[in-house]
């Protein structure tokens, strides 16, 4: 009986057509992946497969992906949040601030608390209010810049960047701890994406709202289960980064909104790949590739404030376009 | 408390949307295995009703009882506990979800522990489901085509998923093609017979005779009649639906194709794959060429790559004149080409702007003013026109157009195109959702429109739609043209339906 549904529900079945065509795309980005690292190899004088180039690349991939995760959820949900950049920033003060004066634990609460709670505060605008995501975004986003000058200037320290967090402290910036941290969060994000009734509300009101209520789905609860999941991996990304970074630039003129631009490309192409590998897997295999770039312009003597910008904004237009291509209305 | 041989009893439902009285006084009953038709023109309150009984909308004023108990749903959860389930008329599924998940959206806790899903017992509580009503199983993680046919199934599968008492359709019966509503038909038989209950909406009169127990007829928002369907006939409730005598014959008198000879459009080769493959033929002026076919024929990939909607692996469509290549839509409209495609909301309609940013959005070029303003008064005027000649039920042209009844969304969608001057109308289902009265209005523009010269390609779901205009008919079966049919003695539903099939 009704051969349409069957032909419809088979049609993206993974069927041992499809499986070849993603196994050949799993090969295929693997072999490209490999021709790449050699050539930058070559690019960069061998300097770019020396494991201490590797380690860096694998210690700085971590907390872009944290954000890159994030955006995944919102993207899922169909929100925008321009404000994590200067989340992070008042986060990662915070663990400055916290963890200097208190050790390990009060740094790893303090960026994480204040991570979640301000997200948090963000989801709580964009559920009770009926205010576009991306102005709410950008306005919140003004606001915590302006709570982190505003600490940043009754400490009357000079410029506006915060002392670097003491080094016993930073130990989660370094192989194998990232490594592990990354893997945790893996796994948490994995379960919470595919296999949780939550994960499965999110991308149900971002795939069609009006469907998804009336089935029953609370908008306004599911957008404050998305408030509290980001709020956790943008403030695990406060804290890892401020490990990583070691101190804070704190951020005026919503410049903080540079520091979502590498988590975006990421979450962009994880987006393309997703039609062949789940998107949490996707993401930190982006993350590695973006930053395997960069790393090489970098050893390349490639200026990061400008040029790599550029290329930058160049993956995010390219990105974007692969990733809207046969989405109505967008690219055709 | 009321009498329990009931299975639903409405008494004196209110429901006003502002100043529009939506339901007025309605009452209603339902029993035990009874199909019940509810018919009226668009913006009646049909949709009104049953999304009141589904628990989308609360009610003003009156009581509800199921099974003799009261019932007031607070959402179409509730009433899925209460045994109601709705197949909405437009809602559609979450195409990134799979299959399983959209037939239990909402209601996942009951394969949820500790916040995670069991996807293997999800997923075969869901096959059981499909194999108890003879749907068909289907693999791990498959996901919904997008397609608004294979759409409406599943959304019928998620509302026999809620195993309901009462089955509420909102024009499903128009969104299937041929195959697919008998398919329908059984399980509506099949739930009469266990005892269950459907009420079910439907603009074709015919269709809802044959099917119904009993039909409630809507007019502005009261019930003006209830009828037992043995004891009617067509005529009857199309009189009690608009208040006055409509003609049954909506459509060509004549027996013998009629149009000119010269070729206005001609399409080669078109294939698109998985949706059309190798297909030509030549539109001629005046002609009304009908395309037909059933589930995954093909027929609704075919209006969209006439107007340049879809890229064509191979094969060309031009206009015979000058050979001016449709390859998009602008080169189309440019060039005097129409499109109504079937899905009107997500495919025609801006459904957040008003109806005049709608109405007049295809002829901004005949209502621009100096230095090319859009000359306000013209706007006005155009969609006043529009909505006075197509009887649109609205508070006025400034109304968003997503507070419109399906019917009336789509006498825009069609409306807005009478006001250009048009060399080749193509049209996908162009009743679908509207009443009787409007349908002879349709069909009568479709003449008036040929009269004219004007080609028109009409696709359709409904047999006796394409058979009762076109000239020709392409039957297409898997993507491809089986058999191209003159109008004339073979021009029979069941000479159709055997190449169809």
């Amino acid at each position: 009986m009704l051969s349409a549904l069957s032909e419809a529900t088979n049609e993206k079945q993974p069927t041992l057509n499809e499986k070849t065509r993603t196994l050949i795309f799993g090969i295929g980005v693997i072999i490209v992946t490999v021709l790449i690292f050699f050539l930058f190899n070559i690019l960069t004088h061998g300097v770019f497969l020396e494991w201490s180039n590797i380690k860096i690349l694998l210690s700085q991939m971590v907390w872009p992906s944290f954000m890159a995760w994030g955006m995944t959820f919102l993207f899922a949900c169909g929100y925008t949040d321009l404000s994590w950049g200067a989340v992070v920033v008042l986060g990662s003060f915070a663990t400055g601030v916290f963890g200097n004066a208190y050790g390990l634990a009060a740094a790893i609460i303090a960026g994480v608390v204040v991570g979640s709670v301000l997200v948090f505060i963000n989801f709580c605008v964009f559920a009770f209010t009926k205010i576009p995501s991306w102005i709410a975004g950008i306005s919140l986003a003004m606001v915590y810049e302006a709570i982190s000058v505003l600490l940043k200037t009754n400490e009357k320290t000079g410029p506006l960047v915060e002392k670097a967090l003491a080094k016993d402290l930073q130990f989660l910036a370094r192989l194998p701890y990232s490594l592990i941290i990354l893997a945790v969060g893996f796994v948490i994000i994995y379960f919470i994406y595919n296999k949780t009734s939550i994960g499965f509300n999110i991308r149900s009101i971002g795939g069609n709202p009006k469907v998804a209520t009336a089935l029953g789905v609370n908008l306004k609860r599911t957008l404050l289960w998305v408030g509290l999941i980001t709020g956790l991996l943008i403030g695990v990304t406060s804290y890892i980064q401020e490990s990583y970074s070691g101190y804070t630039t704190v951020k005026t003129g919503l410049t903080s909104i540079f520091l979502i631009f590498q988590p975006l490309a990421i979450a962009l192409l994880a987006d393309i790949m997703q039609k062949r590998i789940n998107v949490v897997i996707a993401v930190p295999i982006c993350s590695f590739l973006l930053y395997a770039v960069f790393n090489c312009l970098t050893l390349m003597h490639v200026e990061s404030g400008t040029l790599q910008e550029a290329m930058l904004a160049l993956f995010l237009i390219v990105f974007g376009i692969v990733g809207q291509r046969k989405v109505k209305g967008v690219v055709k | 408390m009321t009498e329990t041989k009931n299975l639903l009893e409405i008494r004196g439902l209110y429901k006003s949307f502002g100043s529009t009285k939506a339901n007025i006084n309605v009452d209603f009953t339902l029993r035990p295995g009874e199909i019940k038709g509810l018919i009226g023109e668009n913006g009646s309150g049909k949709s009104t009703l049953l999304s009141q009984i589904a628990g989308i909308y609360g009610h003003d004023a009156g009581e509800m009882f199921v099974k003799g108990e009261p019932y007031d749903p607070a959402s179409p959860l509730d009433a899925n506990r209460a045994g109601i389930a709705m197949v909405m008329q437009e809602l559609g599924v979450i195409e990134k979800l799979p299959i399983a998940i959209n037939m239990y959206l909402g209601r996942l806790d009951r394969f949820t522990t500790a916040g995670v899903i069991d996807r293997k017992l999800l997923r075969k509580e869901a096959n059981a489901v499909l194999e108890k009503w003879d749907l068909p199983l289907f693999g791990k993680n498959a996901m919904p085509s997008g397609a608004i046919e294979h759409n409406k199934i599943i959304e019928l599968a998620r509302a026999l998923s809620v195993e309901p008492d009462i089955l509420l359709l909102d024009e499903i019966t128009q969104s299937l093609s041929h195959n697919n509503r008998d398919k329908l038909y059984n399980i509506m038989n099949k739930f009469k017979a266990l005892g269950k209950s459907v009420i079910v909406i439907t603009h074709d009169i015919d269709e809802m005779i044959a099917i119904a127990d009993s039909i409630t007829v809507l007019r502005d928002g009261e019930v003006v009649g209830d009828v037992v369907t043995a004891e009617t006939t067509a005529e009857k409730i199309r009189y009690m639906m608009v208040g006055r005598e409509i003609s049954g014959d909506y459509y060509r008198a004549d027996t013998a194709p009629d149009f000119r000879d010269e070729v206005v459009l001609k399409a080669e080769g078109m294939t698109l794959p998985g949706e059309i493959e190798d297909l030509s033929f030549e539109l001629h002026k005046g002609e009304i060429l009908g395309f037909c076919g059933l589930s995954d024929s093909g027929i609704h990939s075919v209006g969209k790559a006439i107007y340049g909607l879809s890229k064509l692996k191979a094969g060309t469509v031009h206009l015979a004149a000058d050979g001016t290549r449709i390859r998009n839509g602008a080169t189309a409209l440019k060039r005097k080409m129409a499109y109504v495609p079937k899905d009107r909301d997500n495919e025609a309609l801006m459904l957040h702007a008003r109806i005049v940013d709608n109405a007049t959005l295809p002829s901004l070029s005949i209502v621009k003013s100096f230095l090319d303003f859009l000359s306000p008064r013209k706007l006005k005027k155009l969609s006043n026109e529009m909505i006075d000649k197509l009887t649109v039920k609205t508070t006025g042209y400034a109304q968003n157009i997503d507070a419109l009844s399906g019917g009336n969304k789509q006498k825009v969608n069609l409306g807005r195109w009478l006001a250009k001057d048009l060399d080749v109308l193509i049209l996908d289902c162009p009743t679908r959702g509207v009443d009787v009265g409007v349908k002879a209005y349709i069909y009568q523009l479709m003449k008036d429109a040929k009269a004219q010269g004007i080609a028109m390609v009409l696709i359709s779901d409904e047999l006796t739609e394409v058979i009762g205009m076109a000239d020709r008919l392409i039957v297409m079966k898997d993507g491809r043209p089986v058999r191209n049919i003159e109008r004339g003695d073979s021009f029979t539903e069941h000479s159709v339906i055997e190449v169809m099939i």
